[in-house]
């Protein structure tokens, strides 16, 4: 009976909830624990650590108190909403493509990996065909090049090629 | 009187030929900076000033000007139309602004940003002409006492930003807090939460993590389904594009209420446009009569911000001009230019030199009608872009977003940043914490910290300071007031219930 209970409760968490203000407690934490190593009060007034000892301990109370309240919710049996985490590879994908290009932005150049970035997206996340995908990154790339880089003289990173 | 015929010599130095031409460059290459993000007023005018400084003084701050509120009109385009917020005081724009793009209606939104800006940049010329040495010399009682009372209270629109969970939003403003402390402590030369990166010295930029949870957030948000239509609905039809005389009339308050608190908090020095955008937004929503609806796209919520944000150029030249303090970067770097030119902003200014200030004065209101006639008839051609397919639109976005942020300081850890904060910007939204405070945390962080830290060493570590000095209370009455209104009317709500039941 205890057991069955047991199961019953955990699988009424919202273990995004309790991770998020984990995670919030976590932070709390280390900025705390840094906070500490700098001095709180000067001769003067404050030192640097003042500020950053009440921030941190605010988002430990704040996020336990979130942490609290959802376990209560979930004991009393009260409604607690779910979060729907479809589709979120696509998002994770698309936001690897954004990390990949961003590293190529010094070795490549804005051009080539901004190009190489909207291939990715329209081919893999959106899945048009290449001559659809080719158009869209020809068409963005240049528009942002002639628009930045010509017109407004915005530097912005230069591969091998020059551009 | 002498008011009036002062004006009408402004207008006779405004209306000369070159001083409108010059205006004219001010107020298009204000608004074009303005829609492009990363590219802020401060850094054009400062890239303008060795022309600037050739032109006869007069030209020279007509130009500079224009560039100064040019700039406040165009920064909306992008918030409503990509939820990219190029400068701070956009990010409230976003909140309704967006939304109402995505309820098909971003042409009244652009047409009610411009209006709004019309409006509120014209009282704020007239608030100029009218109050700048008595306002110029209230603004100097602002010690570091009120100055934090004034940060606590921008700090207490967090109550009215909250979304579904109050406790979130508040987690999400002491992240943002948290997030201005990194760099070096001004104080103290001490690193602060850096990891050993010499890039991060500077702190975290406020473009950074704004277009990383609004513009790069949403982008990813909308990554979750493959949509085959248009990413948003364009209703057809010019008509349909501008805001209708309900729009204009639902918006009447929000005007006025953007226009004078923009004034007021502009003439602060360092208080700047997104105070003056967060506490319009805040006051509008606290006197609505649906204040639920705010953040889903209404109105309102894109008038206000919008007028306090014009406003305050009015406000923040009245220290400059009236007693030489500049109170953002861009008011200094005109400053610099008053002073390349050999001309010293200060009480005696006025009486020096009326040619100019009265030039100024009358070149805004030519100015500001310049941007409505050049604003007013894009709306329905910015509101395409919307047509756009999103395999088309969110690239565009990401491409938007990378080079605004790598633009500001050709970081390349900016554009990393960046993508960090677009994914916690999406995580975010998905566990229901706003990003708003976030922004209002970051933004107005610093500012608290050094008031903070300012007062107690002028009191030598008496806390009493805070709250003793007149304005500083009257203040800090107001922030209690607006932080313990949600309480109240939580007990109102429950008194009610418990007399229903016992009935």
């Amino acid at each position: 009976m205890r057991v069955a209970a047991t199961m019953n409760f955990w699988k009424s968490l919202n273990k995004s909830e309790l991770v998020a203000a984990g995670l919030l407690i976590a932070l709390g934490v280390s900025i705390v624990q840094q906070a500490r190593d700098w001095v709180y009060v000067t001769p003067d007034g404050p030192g640097p650590g003042f500020f950053p000892l009440w921030i941190g301990s605010a988002i430990i109370a704040l996020a336990t108190v979130v942490v609290l309240r959802h376990l209560f919710a979930v004991f009393r049996q009260q409604p607690v909403a779910k979060i729907n985490w479809k589709g979120t590879r696509r998002v994770l994908l698309g936001w690897t493509g954004l990390a990949v290009s961003i590293a190529l932005l010094e070795p490549a150049g804005f051009v080539v990996s901004f190009l190489l970035l909207v291939l990715f997206l329209v081919m893999v996340i959106y899945r048009r065909s290449f001559i659809a995908a080719l158009c869209v990154g020809l068409g963005a790339t240049a528009g942002f090049w002639i628009l930045f880089v010509k017109l407004l003289q915005v530097q912005l990173p230069a591969g091998p090629w020059g551009f | 009187m002498e008011i009036l015929s002062n004006l009408m010599n402004g207008f006779a130095v405004a209306l000369v030929p070159i001083n409108l031409w010059w205006c004219f460059v001010g107020v298009f290459l204000g608004t074009v900076v303005g829609i492009l993000p990363g590219l802020g007023p401060s850094a054009t005018i400062a890239l303008l000033l060795p022309l600037a400084t050739q032109m006869n003084p007069t030209a020279g701050i007509i130009m500079m000007s224009g560039i100064y509120y040019g700039a406040k009109y165009g920064g909306s385009t992008t918030s409503i139309l990509l939820n990219v917020p190029g400068e701070s005081a956009s990010v409230v724009t976003c909140l309704d602004g967006f939304e109402m793009a995505r309820n098909g209606r971003a042409g009244p939104a652009l047409g009610i940003a411009a209006i709004s800006s019309f409006i509120a940049g014209t009282v704020g010329v007239i608030l100029l002409m009218l109050v700048a040495p008595p306002v110029a010399e209230f603004a100097l009682r602002f010690g570091p006492p009120e100055y934090f009372a004034l940060m606590a209270f921008g700090l207490s629109m967090v109550v009215l930003l909250a979304g579904k969970s109050m406790l979130k939003a508040l987690l999400s403003m002491f992240v943002g807090l948290w997030l201005a402390t990194i760099g070096i402590d001004m104080f103290t030369d001490t690193e602060r939460y850096t990891l050993d990166q010499i890039e991060l010295l500077d702190g975290v930029q406020f473009v950074v993590v704004a277009i990383g949870t609004f513009a790069i957030g949403e982008v990813l948000a909308n990554l979750t389904s493959d949509s085959k239509q248009a990413a948003f609905v364009v209703p057809k039809g010019v008509r349909n594009l501008m805001p209708t005389w309900q729009d204009i009339k639902d918006s009447r308050f929000a005007f006025l209420n953007g226009s004078i608190v923009g004034f007021f908090v502009g003439v602060l020095p360092g208080a700047g446009s997104t105070i003056a955008s967060f506490v319009s937004y805040g006051i509008e929503k606290a006197v609505s009569k649906h204040p639920e609806k705010f953040g889903t796209g209404v109105v309102e919520g894109v008038a206000a911000p919008e007028a306090a944000n014009n406003s305050e150029t009015g406000g923040a030249l009245v220290p400059l001009m009236t007693l030489g303090i500049p109170g953002s970067a861009t008011t200094a770097i005109l400053l610099a230019a008053f002073i390349l030119w050999g001309l010293r902003p200060g009480p005696l200014l006025i009486q020096d030199h009326p040619e100019l200030f009265w030039g100024l004065v009358a070149s805004m209101y030519i100015g500001n009608v310049m941007l409505l006639i050049l604003n007013l008839p894009l709306v329905p051609l910015f509101a395409q872009i919307l047509k756009l397919p999103g395999y088309v639109l969110y690239p565009v976005i990401l491409g938007v977003s990378i080079i605004g942020v790598y633009s500001v300081d050709q970081r390349l850890l900016d554009t990393w940043l960046v993508a960090f904060f677009g994914l916690l910007g999406f995580l975010m939204r998905k566990t229901d914490y706003p990003a708003a405070p976030l922004i209002l945390g970051l933004v107005l962080g610093d500012l608290m910290e050094n008031a903070v830290r300012q007062s107690l060493m002028m009191s030598q570590g008496d806390v009493s300071i805070l709250y003793t000095r007149p304005l500083a209370l009257v203040i800090l009455v107001m922030t209690s007031a607006v932080l313990l209104g949600p309480l109240f009317r939580q007990v109102a709500s429950w008194r009610t219930k418990v007399a229903d039941q016992e009935a």
